[in-house]
């Protein structure tokens, strides 16, 4: 589940961080995709109109196959360049999170009884979409597509937002693409979200860079981390009545959790009785990763006819688009990629003279009358009178 | 303050013709040797870079350095209000939100007034390392023009192959191939059609067509570009002119290997 509210953190401190961008400007770019996460969205998002997951004759699941085979063509498509990497063994310290999922679907399944009783559909809809559970089966699936789509995936010993980041970190991908923030925590230098999200929904991507999130929270990397589990991250409880605010306001006093716990009202704010903070920030220090040099990625030719037989006659695809999905997987393999000028000229420091930081200074002072509200209105360049 | 009084107010409508349709913000970066702007496509695959510098105008004046964001679009708006043969000044203050324009015609004692609001742009500069380039095509602004509108119709990307013989272009698509060979020629009675290549080593590059395209949009600007190229490196496009220049850097397209 990631990081606590950590993105609504870095956008109120660290606004520079996020960017948006259209996804067709991301050609090029190699990214590598927590794949369990994926499968899991795809699960809950990928459904009939009823609400009920895809299934095909035999009433096997088929969600999870349509998400990755539509939305890995979507991202070839843009020229993107995916690997995927898949969820290891959980670290130990994740059981209780683990425990309270668990725990959450049982109230969902029990809730859900109970609106079939009463017939509430939403209801049902709503508790049926919180009792989604990746099996094994499906991973297994999500691979053997993957395969046959000439797609690179990677198998984490651990988690594998920890080996997405350590691929970025080794410059391996562009960057990380996941929805859980705590992949920034892991060290990823950039992370992708929205990336695996449909055409439909018309979202672009936002881009976070770990660099210009420490720089705008003022943090090292250490404090960040420390940040982060305050936050509540899915390895150790957060402290109780500690908010975003309170969080961020301990660590600039503070600068760590150890001097945090010395100087805290502990009537106040109670610390969890069994508190792994600390192993919880080894984890994110020295994650379970394998290492990034030694794996290689290769992008591959579809096998056409092993997706033919295995998404139609296995899983009742139409076999009309797995063959055009085929072509376009071709195509986008042949043509050369296009070069981006970043990767070979380097940016740097604005140099702008003093001119300019001297007018946003003045700006500051005038207040809201400042420059920003003319960018928009800039579209008309007004005659005087 | 800046003040910049430019004889030919066509050489500015021009030169806002050759950039706008590649880039819609940007920074007008004044200092005491001239106007200079640098910023890439939104895609980060192309980069502009141009230099008026101060002897092109008559007087240029800016004590100090000044960096005027402007939307193109909107100044190109206002540039059209202005005659070819207009004498156009730009000024600024040092802490204006505005960049104003004066147009004089001296043939009918018209003088417009304009003011364009500036904004605050965050751009990233790029540091363009000096570049020892394998070959350097001198050739016809025109021709190159016509070699890319032509091979467009084939395909979206053009190989670009450099030999001491010649320089050639060519697409391949759907629809069939096409190629246009320039032999290296010192045509002495039409110096601008004259095909030049100073060569280190041959070269053999793919680009985007619909790039190239864009950047012929500089054509009216000089009658000879310059192609400079090096084995996967950005390709740079050059447009001289009296008194500065256009250049545009296209990074090239990579097989698959990577």
């Amino acid at each position: 589940m990631g990081i606590h509210g950590l993105s609504k953190v870095i956008g109120d401190n660290a606004k520079e961080a996020i960017k948006e961008d259209d996804i067709k400007n991301y050609f090029g770019r190699k990214v590598a995709i927590d794949a369990s996460m994926s499968i899991y969205q795809f699960m809950i998002a990928v459904r009939q109109q009823d609400g009920q997951l895809l299934q095909n004759e035999n009433g096997e699941t088929t969600s999870h196959l349509m998400g990755m085979f539509y939305r890995t063509l979507r991202m070839v498509d843009n020229g993107i360049k995916p690997v995927y990497v898949f969820d290891g063994k959980p670290p130990t310290l994740k059981s209780g999170e683990l425990a309270k999922r668990t725990q959450k679907r049982k109230e969902a399944n029990a809730s859900k009884e109970e609106a079939e009783e009463i017939g509430d559909q939403e209801a049902i809809d709503k508790f049926n979409r919180r009792l989604v559970k990746v099996t094994p089966e499906h991973n297994a699936e999500c691979k053997k597509l993957l395969k046959l789509l000439g797609i690179p995936y990677v198998e984490a010993p651990c988690e594998a937002e920890a080996q997405c980041a350590a691929l970025a970190k080794a410059g391996k991908v562009y960057a990380a693409g996941s929805e859980d923030m705590d992949t920034l925590t892991f060290g990823s230098p950039i992370l992708l979200r929205h990336l695996t999200f449909s055409e439909a929904k018309k979202m672009p991507i936002s881009e976070i860079s770990l660099q210009k999130s420490l720089t705008g929270l003022g943090f090292s990397m250490a404090e960040f981390i420390d940040l982060c589990i305050l936050l509540g991250c899915d390895y150790c409880d957060s402290i109780k009545n500690i908010g975003p605010t309170r969080a961020i306001a301990m660590i600039r006093e503070h600068k760590n959790i150890e001097t945090i716990l010395e100087n805290l009202d502990t009537k106040r704010y109670p610390i969890p009785e069994h508190w792994p903070y600390k192993e919880a920030r080894e984890l994110f220090l020295n994650p379970l990763v394998t290492d990034p040099t030694t794996i290689e990625i290769k992008w591959e030719a579809p096998d056409v006819e092993g997706l033919v037989e295995f998404l139609v006659r296995d899983k009742g695809f139409s076999e009309e688009r797995v063959r055009k999905g085929c072509e376009r997987l071709e195509k986008n393999l042949k043509t050369a990629t296009q070069g981006r000028l970043d990767s070979f000229f380097t940016v740097k420091p604005s140099t702008t003279p003093s001119a300019g930081a001297k007018r946003k200074a003045d700006e500051a002072a005038a207040g809201a009358k400042g420059k920003k509200p003319a960018t928009k209105a800039a579209g008309r360049g007004r005659p005087r009178k | 303050m800046l003040e910049a009084r430019l004889q030919t107010g066509a050489l500015l409508k021009k030169l806002l013709e050759a950039i706008k349709e590649l880039i819609t913000d940007a920074n007008f970066d004044c200092s005491d040797n001239g106007i200079a702007l640098q910023a890439m496509d939104n895609s980060h695959v192309a980069l502009v870079a141009l230099l008026l510098r101060h002897d092109g105008f008559e007087p240029y004046r800016c004590d100090r350095s000044l960096a005027l964001g402007v939307n193109l679009l909107s100044l190109s708006k206002v540039l059209r209000c202005a005659g070819n043969d207009d004498i156009i000044t730009l000024k600024a203050d040092d802490t204006a939100d505005v960049l104003s324009l004066t147009f004089e015609n001296t043939d009918n004692d018209r003088i417009s007034e304009y003011e364009l609001k500036l904004m605050d742009i965050d751009s990233e500069h790029l540091g363009i390392p000096d570049t020892q380039y394998d070959a350097v095509v001198s050739m016809s602004s025109a021709e190159f023009m016509r070699i890319c509108k032509d091979l467009q119709v084939l395909s979206d990307s053009v190989q670009i192959d450099v030999t001491k013989e010649g320089v050639k272009f060519a697409a391949k698509g759907e629809l069939g191939s096409g190629a246009v060979t320039l032999k290296q020629s010192a045509n002495v009675d039409k110096e601008d059609d004259a095909t030049l290549i100073e060569l280190q080593q041959n070269v053999s590059l793919n680009f985007s067509l619909k790039y190239l395209v864009n950047f012929t949009k500089a054509t009216p600007l000089s009658t000879r570009v310059t192609l400079s190229m090096s084995g996967e490196v950005p390709l740079l496009v050059e447009y001289k002119m009296e008194a500065g220049y256009v250049r545009y850097y296209l990074a090239p397209k990579i097989g698959e290997d990577n």
